[in-house]
C-alpha cells in the first residue's frame, strides 16, 4: 500500500487528470486508488460532476434574443461606421 | 485567395480579417458562429436576465476591436475573453445577494486523512440525473454554479462547462495554468458534494 492518504490524493486529482503529475507521484496515486474503495468511488463521482452540470446547465439561444442582437448590431455598427 | 471563399466555409481568422476591412457579411457569419456559445456562457456566469445584455455588449466589443485582433490567440479564445469580461462587469454591477456557501459540501476526512463517507455515499453524485427531475436538476445546477465563489466560478465555467483548454482559460483570465487547475478543482469538489446532497435529500 502506498503512503498516499485519501485527503492528499484528493488534492492531486485535477493535476492527475490533466497529466501534469510527476510519474512517481502518479504511480503512488494509482496504487492508492486501486486499493481504496472510497477513493475509487470518489474519483468516479469527481469525474462525473462536470458532465452532469454541463448537461444540466445547457441553454439554447432564444429566437427573440437572437433577433434583438441582430437589430442591435445593425444599428450600432452603422452608427459606429458613420462616425469614421 | 480569401475573397473567393464563401463566408460559411472561411476560417474564423479569415472572417475576422474581412470583417475588420468592412465586410458586414463576414461579421454576421462570426456572430452566427459564436452567439449561442456567448449566450450560454453569459447565462452561466450571470443570469438569464442579464445574458442578453452581455451578448450585445460582447459582439459590440468584438466589432469595435476587430482591427486590433492580431491572431496571437485563436479567434474563439479572443471572443471568450471579451465575453467573460463583459459578463464579469455585469456581475459586479448587479446588486446580488450572495447565496449560501458551498464550503460545507467539501469532502470530509478523519484524523488520518481517510474519507469519512462510505463508498456508497461517495458515488451518489452519479445518480443525480436519475434521482432528480430534469427541470429540477437544471434549476439546482444553475443555483449551485451561481453559489460558487466568484474566483472559482469563472474558470470552472470556461474549463468544464464550455470545454476550453486549461491554457486557454489561463490566457483569458491572465493567471497561470496551475492556478486554473487549482480553482477548477475547488469548484469540482464543492459541486460534487452539492450534487450528492441533492440526491440525498431527494431520497
Amino acid at each position: 500500500m502506498s503512503d498516499v492518504a485519501c485527503a492528499s490524493g484528493v488534492e492531486l486529482l485535477m493535476d492527475y487528470l490533466e497529466g501534469v503529475l510527476p510519474p512517481d507521484v502518479r504511480a503512488a496515486l494509482d496504487e492508492h486508488v486501486a486499493g481504496c474503495e472510497r477513493c475509487a468511488a470518489f474519483v468516479a463521482s469527481y469525474c462525473d460532476t462536470p458532465r452532469i452540470l454541463r448537461d444540466a446547465s445547457a441553454v439554447t439561444l432564444p429566437p427573440d434574443v437572437e433577433a434583438s442582437l441582430a437589430s442591435f448590431l445593425r444599428a450600432r455598427t452603422n452608427s459606429f461606421r458613420n462616425r469614421d | 485567395m480569401d475573397g473567393v471563399v464563401p463566408a460559411a466555409d472561411a476560417s474564423d481568422e479569415t472572417l475576422a480579417a474581412r470583417a475588420a476591412a468592412g465586410d458586414d457579411s463576414a461579421f454576421e457569419e462570426l456572430v452566427r458562429r459564436y452567439q449561442a456559445r456567448v449566450f450560454r456562457l453569459a447565462c452561466r456566469i450571470t443570469t438569464d436576465t442579464d445574458a442578453p445584455d452581455v451578448l450585445q455588449e460582447t459582439f459590440l466589443q468584438v466589432y469595435r476591436n476587430l482591427p486590433s485582433f492580431r491572431g496571437e490567440s485563436q479567434f474563439g479564445t479572443w471572443v471568450y475573453r471579451i465575453a467573460t469580461n463583459a459578463a464579469l462587469m455585469h456581475r459586479r454591477s448587479s446588486a446580488r445577494r450572495p447565496g449560501d456557501s458551498l464550503e460545507s459540501f467539501l469532502p470530509g476526512f478523519d484524523a488520518e486523512g481517510r474519507h469519512t463517507a462510505t463508498p456508497a455515499e461517495l458515488q451518489v453524485t452519479a445518480r443525480a440525473e436519475e434521482a432528480l427531475d430534469r427541470q429540477v436538476l437544471a434549476a439546482k445546477a444553475r443555483d449551485g454554479i451561481a453559489r460558487l465563489p466568484d474566483l472559482y466560478r469563472t474558470p470552472f465555467v470556461l474549463r468544464d462547462l464550455e470545454g476550453l483548454g486549461t491554457s486557454d482559460v489561463a490566457r483569458i483570465l491572465s493567471v497561470e495554468p496551475a492556478t486554473v487547475r487549482q480553482r477548477v478543482h475547488r469548484a469540482r469538489l464543492m459541486l460534487r458534494g452539492y450534487l450528492a446532497h441533492l440526491v440525498e435529500v431527494q431520497q
